[in-house]
């Protein structure tokens, strides 16, 4: 039993990863840092660095020695001059951009580079001269070509132009022509990388802080279970019980207008928008009858609303589902010798056929615990519910990345663990399960 | 596949035919899909001259019609007629349905086979990539997608598309690996054609049932899934799309507009109903374990 366990464990492993891989593809790499998103497009460039290297955007994504800095946009002298406009003796013609000879040039950064790192600029031009950056040769020649520079930035050298006497390019005797520049930050550590940033602070359940609220996220994610689970666990207790019940009624009068109806009924139960059990019971129950308060969150009477609804929209799927399990063991050999020997069909329905088709019911009912986490998104940010998954929404709403990711992440591995408690479950009640 | 004989698609056919609720289902489809085709010709028409469409003209001095001749259903809130409004919900919801499917099944197939077929190494990976997508919590990846992806109909199809291949996986994966014993695959193998050859000619026909049972059952859970999307206002913004409509006709149902309301509504259940409906229809005519124990 316990090898059993820890093999399942194993296999658990690589399903947590490949989790931590999708979050961490769909937000860093499709995403991409949200810092201009977040702080609007009139922040600054150094504002915007910084906010980066708080939440580990201004890594390399695996692994890399090199990563772009926010205080020198790439420059392609293909279309404009770019940041370059306003630099005087710099023209730009046709595609490339002209350093006149005998002046000096800044690079034109955003922010004042940071010394505790080395930089990296590539450019490609070509030169008749010998043109210098800061200390160093350009090794331009007269045909075009790329070349990199390697060089660090020294503060006490910074001038009252702004630039910075170690970042110029000095073009010397001859004009200095320019197709492209870039500027690279390099990395001391080729690992440290914004995926081992973000399995650094998952390893310490760090999930970060939101943009909106300024509140870190693991405090959110413990503030909101509590209503979310006050709001699932009743739907999903009276949800089973009743849909369980009705699939026996179903199994007990099976082949009869009661079945049929059940059948039809719980397909048009299927194919109601979740939308019109919300906006018809707040309306109808709510607001028309007065039953019920309609929006709010204060004692347990807010709470039966969106409790029946989430039963009732639920209810169709899950009867349908318990209707064919309970048929497919009404059909088998052992309730066929149990009804020879007498025992009245409600005693079968009851002692024989129940209990064999818990073990499906069971299975069913773990794989839905973990649903029971992100609550409801729709129930609760219809009624006000300050549960996850009004917190998702509006996260989502306000595109507050680290709490969207941290619900989702949160969300598979409570599944891939409830998936692994049904196993070994399983495996305690049947013993073959252990063989396969 | 001939259609002379007893093939599986005539014999199902003709099973089906035998369903009058699956043929009234299967008329729903095709009014609504004609609706569609009708909406999106319309939608083309005023998207090529470069002119305001008639469903997204505003009028408030006819605001909030109750429904009459000239207004089937009425007019909303900014005096646009519901239906025409309605019929392009319809082509919205059709787009949805087809594209994610389009980006749905291809993926899904396409694992399923090669899992099922080698078995191994590669079953192990597919195993390993669906049950991690299979982790994740339902609505919101499709949302957190959409929200990375951007707002539109892009997020849409990409959240729905990229999530919905797990169920259609493994039935593939399943299917081929019951169909890779036969007599028919050992042939082919024996004859010296490809794998691919074998996969796609030989077992991919015999397995197509799979496919068509499942587009018509996820169809309707793609309308749906598009419609809380839009209604949250993560999904379609600028266009009538049905949940843009139900969340606009939420506020003035309770100052007694029932009519915008009560038609989106209806409008939603007869397309998933008869979705529903077809598709259990589909998989009793096409599914052949019950053909055996049903005549």
């Amino acid at each position: 039993m316990l090898r059993y366990i820890g093999k399942r464990i194993l296999q658990m492993i690589p399903t947590v990863f490949g989790v931590i891989l999708i979050t961490f593809v769909l937000f860093n790499i499709v995403g991409g840092s949200p810092a201009q998103q977040v702080l609007g497009p009139h922040a600054q460039a150094d504002t915007l660095e910084s906010f980066d290297e708080q939440r580990g955007f201004n890594k390399p994504l695996f692994i890399g020695t090199r990563t772009t800095t926010r205080a020198y946009a790439d420059s392609d002298f293909e279309r404009s001059a770019g940041d370059w406009q306003q630099q005087n003796g710099a023209v730009w013609t046709n595609g490339t951009l002209i350093l006149a000879a005998g002046g000096e040039y800044a690079l034109p950064v955003k922010f004042t580079l940071r010394t505790d790192c080395d930089y990296e600029l590539e450019i490609e031009g070509r030169a008749a001269g010998f043109p210098m950056f800061g200390e160093n040769q350009l090794k331009l020649s007269k045909d075009w070509k790329k070349i990199s520079l390697r060089f660090r930035s020294l503060p006490a050298l910074s001038d009252a132009k702004g630039g910075v006497e170690g970042e110029k390019i000095v073009p010397g005797g001859a004009p200095v022509e320019i197709r492209s520049i870039k500027l690279r930050r390099m990395m001391s550590n080729p690992f440290d990388s914004q995926f081992m940033f973000y399995l650094n602070r998952l390893a310490h359940l760090d999930f970060g802080v939101s943009y909106s609220t300024n509140q870190r996220v693991s405090k959110m994610l413990l503030d909101g279970i509590g209503p979310s689970l006050m709001l699932t666990v009743p739907v999903f207790f009276v949800g089973l019980i009743t849909s369980v019940m009705l699939s026996l009624f179903c199994a007990f009068w099976r082949d009869t207008w009661v079945d049929r109806f059940f059948v039809i009924f719980s397909v048009a139960l299927m194919s109601v928008n979740y939308l019109v059990w919300i906006v018809g019971g707040q309306y109808l129950l709510g607001f028309k009858l007065g039953w019920f308060p309609v929006w709010g969150f204060e004692d347990p009477r807010y709470l039966i609303l969106p409790v029946l609804i989430g039963v009732f929209s639920g209810l169709g799927a899950e009867l349908r589902f318990y209707r064919t399990i309970m048929l497919d063991e009404a059909h088998r050999d052992y309730v066929r010798t149990a009804q020879a020997k007498g025992v009245s069909r409600l005693g079968v329905l009851f002692k024989h056929v129940l209990k064999n088709a818990m073990i499906p019911i069971i299975t069913n009912t773990v794989i839905a615990i973990p649903f029971l986490y992100t609550g409801s998104l729709l129930l609760e940010s219809f009624f006000g519910i300050p549960g996850l998954g009004y917190l998702g929404i509006n996260a989502i709403n306000s595109s507050d990345v680290d709490v969207v990711r941290a619900i989702v992440l949160v969300g598979s591995i409570i599944f891939v663990i409830a998936n692994l408690l049904t196993d070994i479950c399983y495996a305690l009640v049947d013993p073959r399960v252990k063989l396969k | 596949m001939s259609e002379k004989g007893n093939s599986l698609w005539s014999d199902a056919w003709r099973r089906l035919k035998k369903n009058r609720l699956a043929m009234i289902c299967l008329g729903v489809v095709v009014f609504y899909t004609a609706l569609a085709l009708y909406g999106e010709v319309v939608y083309r028409y005023y998207q090529a001259k470069d002119q305001t469409a008639f469903y997204q003209k505003t009028d408030l001095n006819q605001a909030y019609q109750p429904p009459s001749s000239k207004h089937w259903m009425g007019t909303d809130a900014l005096g646009r007629d519901v239906t025409q409004r309605l019929i392009q919900g319809t082509r919205i919801a059709y787009k949805v349905g087809i594209i994610t499917a389009l980006i749905a099944i291809p993926i899904g197939v396409f694992f399923g086979c090669l899992a099922g077929y080698f078995g191994g190494r590669v079953d192990s990976f597919v195993v390993w990539l669906y049950s991690t997508v299979a982790s994740m919590p339902g609505l919101l990846f499709i949302l957190a997608i959409a929200m990375v992806v951007g707002r539109g109909l892009l997020g849409i199809y990409l959240g729905i598309g990229l999530t919905t291949w797990v169920g259609l996986c493994r039935l593939i994966r399943g299917e081929v690996i019951k169909h890779k014993e036969q007599a028919y695959v050992m042939a082919a193998k024996a004859l010296g054609l490809s794998w691919p050859r074998i996969l796609f000619r030989h077992i991919l026909p015999n397995v197509f049932h799979v496919i068509i049972v499942t587009f018509t059952l996820r169809f309707p859970a793609a309308v749906s899934t598009e419609v809380f999307m839009s209604f949250l206002g993560i999904g379609v913004v600028s266009e009538p799309s049905w949940g843009v409509m139900i969340n606009s006709a939420r506020m003035r149902l309770w100052q007694g507009v029932w009519w915008e309301m009560t038609f989106v509504t209806l409008a939603i259940f007869g397309l998933v109903l008869a979705f529903n409906l077809l598709g259990d229809a589909l998989r009793d005519a096409l599914d052949p374990r019950l053909r055996t124990e049903g005549n």
